[in-house]
């Protein structure tokens, strides 16, 4: 930070405002106000300070990197990006891995006390490794299934959210593709 | 028999190859296709992609489809969902990111990776780089893919093309002439029938012979390209990654096919003039234009009959183009001629400038850039097509097709709840599950 910028800084800490030109003059001790002109345009090219439409001088990077977010007239500056940074779209709160990420339209209500409906989309991720609890999608005889992975005696087995649905227990190995990690209805 | 190279990889390079990669997103989105013979194709009349099942059963690429009905009776023919293929490719490209910044989109279903250098910062060895990069793919797109590690580009096409579907095949630089010398010189990547030929008539027949042939004879007797490939095969890098985003085009053409073949001049001019929106609407995208175009209408014994127009200036307004096109459209076109395909070529272009032309058309032509812009941003926000001009018109009233071949793929056919007949979710929507 140059002196000058350091004696302007000074000032509007002091002040609350920016300097006229007369007071730049004496603030960096010229004798003409082209010097000061001369100065400030420098600072206005290196960000440091600005003009607004009426052509006074307001204060940008006064305090070196820090940016100052407007100023403050009354109650809050409008809002900065720098305060959505820590936020996130939708998009990114419901998917996580956006690679293995895939829809389902949810058809009959077998997982209806899970809370899904016939209608819903699910949003459902493939892995490899699923956990034992988690709904899954498994693939039964040609067609998707969605429903609890569950542990038995001998092996998994899958468990409808509905009383009416007998479990599934797998002839073979079980299919399972992905896990579900999402529910979206739209009304 | 000596090695061609005494290192391993002095580079690594890895090549990603979609196993029958259209066929199978299919067969990823309905269960019921799996285990089964199912091409793609069906709107253009020849299988673009085959399953590994169909070809099993004598089925290949290009094949017409009437020729597959017959020679594979309970073949699924399914139309080309470029929808869901690109949404799958782009997740091929992203998920070998994770591992290196430096990939090649080279095609929709290849991609070229670079490894070198790498073993550091990820604590893993070439080949389990290679490993993780095809388990993360095979898992998260639910299809296989085939997968080369080399120290050069075209070795590394030469591994991924070694085993297939599904394999992962590893070629050190100090091996590479074991594999070479089980392969023909013409499977190799960049050598056509021609050259094939032309080297066995000098007793060059295997991959192996073409990468032993003396230096000499190489610089003498052939040319550039297939220098290169001779300096590849022997493990000496020439063909690096382009891993820039394409940003400009030579040219743009596009062709579309109608069925039935039609004699109705009014419709075969629409189909013309959609095209030549397609064409500018790529054209202004990479903000491009040009003064030269080729266009052309194919009759239905598939004989060409072309037009060629210079315009004054370069231009990327379709209105211009079609305009311009009608008189020479007017004299090749025949009545009582069936037409089945259009085209058009826009030839030489150029970085798109609005240069001042004559006095009072500069104002003219900015606004109707102007007007351009906004249709480009309808198109953005609602799809497509959503303006286009009055001479498409007929074409995008009748469609493309009036037979079997204009069965939509399953995706275009369900609207989700919010979603329109132009925009869709952009994740695949894998059908519905019980």
């Amino acid at each position: 930070m140059t002196d000058h910028q350091q004696a302007l800084a000074h000032f509007y800490r002091s002040h609350k405002r920016m300097p006229s030109y007369s007071e730049l003059m004496r603030l960096w001790g010229y004798k003409t106000k082209s010097a000061v002109d001369y100065t400030l345009r420098k600072l206005t090219r290196e960000g440091v300070v600005g003009k607004d439409k009426q052509g006074c001088i307001v204060p940008k990077k006064l305090y070196g990197e820090v940016r100052v977010l407007g100023i403050v007239e009354a109650g809050w500056p409008s809002p900065a990006e720098e305060e959505l940074v820590d936020t996130m779209s939708l998009d990114e709160y419901l998917i996580e891995n956006k690679e293995a990420t895939y829809l389902l339209r949810v058809k009959g209500d077998s997982m209806v006390d899970a809370g899904i409906q016939q209608g819903d989309l699910v949003i459902v991720e493939r892995t490899n490794s699923p956990k034992v609890g988690r709904i899954v999608i498994a693939e039964v005889d040609g067609e998707w299934t969605m429903k609890y992975l569950r542990q038995g005696k001998n092996g998994l087995y899958l468990e409808a959210a509905n009383s009416a649905y007998k479990p599934i227990y797998p002839k073979e190995d079980l299919k399972v593709v992905a896990v579900v990690k999402g529910v979206i209805r739209k009304y | 028999m000596s090695p061609l190279s005494i290192r391993s990889f002095p580079r690594a390079i890895l090549h990603i190859d979609g196993d029958a990669f259209f066929a199978s997103c299919e067969q990823m989105q309905n269960p019921t296709l799996r285990g089964k013979p199912v091409i793609t194709g069906l709107e253009r009349g020849i299988a673009s992609s085959v399953s590994y099942e169909a070809k099993a059963r004598g089925v290949s690429r290009a094949m017409s489809l009437h020729v597959i009905r017959r020679i594979c009776p309970d073949v699924i023919i399914l139309p080309s969902d470029y929808e869901l293929y690109s949404l799958m490719s782009i997740r091929m490209y992203d998920i070998v990111r994770r591992y290196t910044d430096a990939v090649e989109e080279y095609s929709i279903d290849e991609c070229f990776a670079e490894l070198t250098g790498l073993r550091r910062t990820l604590r893993m060895s070439y080949q389990q780089m290679a490993e993780a990069i095809k388990r993360d793919l095979d898992t998260e797109l639910g299809v296989t893919f085939s997968a080369g590690l080399a120290p050069t580009k075209v070795l590394a096409k030469v591994a991924s093309k070694w085993k297939k579907p599904s394999g992962l095949t590893i070629i050190p630089a100090r091996e590479a002439h074991l594999y070479l010398a089980k392969m023909g010189v013409g499977k190799l990547w960049g050598i056509g029938h021609q050259t094939e030929s032309y080297l066995a008539s000098k007793g060059i027949r295997t991959a192996l012979d073409f990468a032993r042939a003396d230096e000499e004879w190489i610089e003498k007797h052939l040319s550039k390209p297939y220098r290169s490939i001779w300096y590849e095969l022997r493990g000496d890098v020439v063909f690096h990654l382009e891993t820039e985003k394409k940003t400009a085009y030579k040219s743009i053409s596009k062709t579309k096919t109608f069925t039935p073949p039609s004699s109705d001049k009014a419709f075969v001019f629409a189909q013309l003039s959609k095209n030549v929106e397609n064409a500018c609407i790529k054209a202004r995208r990479y903000k491009q234009a040009t003064s030269e175009i080729f266009a052309f209408i194919k009759t239905n014994d598939f004989r060409y009959h072309g037009m060629e127009i210079k315009l004054e200036r370069t231009t990327s307004l379709p209105h211009m183009i079609v305009h311009a096109l009608r008189e020479p459209f007017e004299k090749v076109f025949r009545a009582r001629t069936l037409y089945r395909s259009t085209g058009v070529v826009l030839v030489h272009l150029e970085p798109e400038l609005h240069q001042p032309d004559l006095f009072g058309e500069i104002e003219a032509t900015t606004r109707l850039y102007k007007v351009y812009e906004y249709v480009d941003k309808m198109s953005e926000k609602y799809g497509k097509h959503a303006v286009f001009l009055g001479s498409s018109f007929i074409a995008h009233k009748r469609g493309n097709h009036q037979d079997t071949r204009a069965t939509l793929p399953s995706r275009r056919k369900v609207a989700l709840k919010g979603e329109t007949k132009r925009k869709r979710i952009a994740i695949p929507l894998i059908g519905e599950v019980a």
